[in-house]
């Protein structure tokens, strides 16, 4: 639910603001600890991490599975403090599904690792609502609705011609794969790293494209700050936008070279968001700007002649070097130390803080 | 319009302005060759827009007149003709015949209306440069220009027009070349032109031939009595290339240029696909090369050089050197450096020429 819709049902509700930071450091530390268990760690969110273990069951002396991630869990709460919910199983979609059996919510009787051991696959999946999987949004889950399919095995039990005819083949096809526990991607540590974005979800719609402009330097600043902490630079910029009416909108422009700073992604993102508000003006719920095209920022980088590259979306030398000097004083001073005047000035975070009053 | 023409200086004229055909174009008629007849033969014209170019030839005239043809297929007749007079015939405002022995060929044309009109430039204060001088000052400089289309402006070649002086600058960013030659009666003038139409200016007029070169509003024009190249030029400011220039590089390398290519072309096969990354290690006595590519390997090599300075180690893409090596005149170069994140220039030492050329290329940083 939309925090706006939440506040016009309890008008008297606190809205406090997520602690980004912290919640960026703690899920550092979650990682640092899911490393000892095994090398191949792919983290899918802040707070979602998917282990390969494949390999070290002689290293945990062949223990059931179950243990292995009460240890893991136990070893998460000891160095953070916070409770992680675990879900084994031979492939990602199948440990995704179990995690959400994991957790121990009150009366479900979890305790906060559920596995699915190998052979009993098409047994869980038998019991998985169809809106469960990953991929099936409220839209194609409506239209599956439609044609009488709710819960897995509704699909199995499909014929699958019938099933192409009323979704189309290719939707046909990935639906019965996804329904019969197929998932053949595997877990990678660098995935973790294909975008990096940042979205904002305004506690009022915005409306001026001062206001806009404003948050999206500030979202700019987050993304690049990700970006070189990672030590990547970007090569395609894009923005999002969510209209009041829900409608989401995005563009994205390629450049012709990798960048990091700043100044260059945001010259690159305004210029996407006046585009994107020139093709529908209104206000605006959701703002959000990625970086794609990450590659690793090439340190031995050729240095330029100029200073002055000729184009706003291009990266000078003297682009990066202030860039790292921003860096290098917020690794001392903290992430607030240095921020551009427009967001410093700007009345409240993006989100409202609301007393009950 | 029938007139007749040897098959050689058909041939001749068609290569010469083919060039300026684009291969794919929105605009028919570019597609096209114009041909017309004048006082002395024909004149056989091609433009892309950005660059026209015409040559004319002898012919012996029997009905003047003009007509547009299909530039590769005439072209691709012509060259398969055997060496007989070629006589060619409109008939009406789009058709030509053309027979040569017994071979004979329609062509469906355009009529001449339909070709773009050559930029007008007036002639009566063109200056004079010998084509020669002009083809030294294309050759070493042009292959530095930028091919990425991000920043137009260092698509093309800077000519600097001095009362004294010819210069010629190119650079993409990161390499920069420059030559200039002594010159009489010029008039300060800047212009920045797109390599592709120097090309031509290089090819098609014979080095000891004297070019007359005018301006028009937004074109340059050069001209021998027979061929004429025009092209549009690139506006904007050219980058103060001057600054970038250092001065003060007190580092100084006599390099001998063979040594240096075959070391580099070595080092370049273990080098980096993307970054083409070498590194050069300046001692008294020595230069090494080192390269490590992950993934790939690693390479090292090392050549006798007189060197004055202290030791100095900088990385550099190795395609940007090669390159400039490609263009220096003389067996020994003089390579100048001040610090590993600075420009280093290239010059040829020793050089017996009236002119003076200089290369700079900024290097890569290195993180070990």
């Amino acid at each position: 639910m939309p925090t706006a819709r939440a506040l016009r049902l309890c008008p008297g509700a606190m809205v406090v603001p997520v602690p980004r930071q912290v919640c960026g450091v703690k899920s550092r530390e979650i990682h640092a600890v899911l490393t000892r268990f095994t090398p191949v760690v792919q983290g899918a969110s802040i707070d979602e991490w998917y282990l390969d273990l494949t390999g070290t069951e002689a290293l945990y002396r062949h223990e059931p599975l179950r243990e292995t991630a009460h240890r893991i869990r136990s070893a998460v709460h000891e160095a953070t403090g916070l409770t992680v919910s675990i879900g084994g199983a031979t492939t990602r979609l199948l440990a995704k599904l179990a995690v959400e059996r994991a957790k121990p919510k009150p009366g479900s009787g979890a305790d906060g690792v559920r596995v699915v051991p190998p052979g009993d696959e098409a047994a869980f999946m038998a019991t998985v609502a169809l809106g469960d999987l990953s991929g099936v949004g409220p839209r194609f889950r409506e239209r599956l609705a439609a044609a009488g399919l709710t819960r897995v095995p509704d699909v199995l039990a499909t014929p699958e011609d019938r099933l192409r005819r009323a979704l189309g083949d290719n939707a046909a096809e990935w639906l019965v794969r996804r329904c019969k526990g197929i998932d053949e991607s595997e877990v990678r540590e660098r995935e973790s790293a294909r975008s990096i974005s940042h979205e904002e979800t305004f506690g009022r719609d915005l409306t001026s494209d001062d206001d806009l402009g404003r948050e999206l330097v500030d979202l700019v600043r987050r993304v690049a700050h990700h970006l070189r902490g990672d030590g990547l630079m970007a090569r395609t910029v894009s923005v999002k936008l969510r209209d009041h009416d829900f409608r989401t909108r995005g563009a994205s422009r390629t450049l012709p070279s990798g960048v990091i700073a700043d100044r260059v992604i945001l010259a690159t993102a305004h210029t996407l968001l006046d585009k994107l508000r020139r093709a529908r003006r209104g206000p605006v719920r959701l703002l959000g700007v990625a970086l794609t095209g990450l590659e690793e920022a090439d340190a031995e980088a050729q240095l330029s002649l100029f200073d002055d590259p000729g184009e706003a979306t291009l990266e000078s030398e003297k682009d990066r070097r202030l860039a790292r000097a921003v860096d290098a004083v917020r690794k001392r001073y903290g992430t607030e130390a240095v921020v551009p005047g427009r967001v410093a000035e700007r009345p409240a975070p993006g989100v409202r803080r609301h007393r009950p009053g | 319009m029938r007139l007749t023409i040897s098959r050689e200086k058909l041939q001749e004229a068609l290569v010469a302005v083919s060039a300026a055909v684009p291969s794919k174009t929105t605009l028919p008629v570019l597609g096209n060759l114009l041909l017309e007849t004048t006082d002395r033969g024909v004149r056989i014209s091609g433009t892309d827009l950005d660059i026209s170019v015409s040559m004319e030839v002898a012919a012996d005239v029997e009905t003047g007149g003009g007509i547009t043809v299909p530039a590769r297929k005439l072209s691709e007749i012509v060259r398969e003709l055997p060496p007989s007079p070629v006589k060619l015939s409109a008939m009406g405002e789009q058709r030509i015949v053309l027979e040569c022995g017994k071979s004979k060929f329609k062509l469906l044309g355009l009529p001449k209306d339909e070709f773009p009109a050559f930029p007008s430039v007036d002639f009566k204060s063109a200056w004079r440069v010998k084509s020669g001088q002009l083809q030294q000052l294309i050759s070493h400089t042009a292959f530095a220009v930028s091919v990425e289309e991000s920043r137009p402006i260092l698509n093309g070649v800077l000519w600097e027009v001095r009362e004294d002086t010819l210069r010629m600058v190119a650079t993409n960013g990161h390499r920069l070349a420059k030559m200039e030659q002594p010159f009489e009666g010029g008039t300060k003038a800047d212009f920045i032109i797109p390599p592709k139409a120097l090309e031509q200016v290089r090819k098609l007029f014979p080095a000891d031939e004297e070019l007359e070169i005018a301006r028009g509003e937004n074109h340059l024009a050069f001209r021998s009595p027979f061929v004429s190249v025009y092209t549009r030029l690139i506006e904007g400011p050219y980058p103060p290339y001057d600054q970038v220039i250092p001065r003060d590089n007190d580092r100084l390398a006599t390099i001998d240029k063979a040594e240096l290519l075959s070391a580099l072309k070595r080092m370049s096969v273990v080098a980096s696909d993307q970054t083409h990354r070498v590194k050069l290690s300046f001692n008294s006595a020595i230069l090494k090369f080192s390269v490590q590519t992950p993934d790939l390997g690693e390479g090292q090599d090392e050549i006798p050089v007189r060197y004055e300075g202290d030791p100095m180690d900088i990385g550099f893409n190795g395609v940007y050197l090669l390159e400039i090596l490609r263009y220096m005149p003389t067996e020994q170069i003089r390579f100048t450096l001040k610090h590993p994140e600075r420009a280093a220039t290239i010059e040829p030492e020793a050089w017996a020429d009236s002119g003076k050329y200089m290369c700079l290329v900024m290097p890569l940083r290195l993180v070990d």
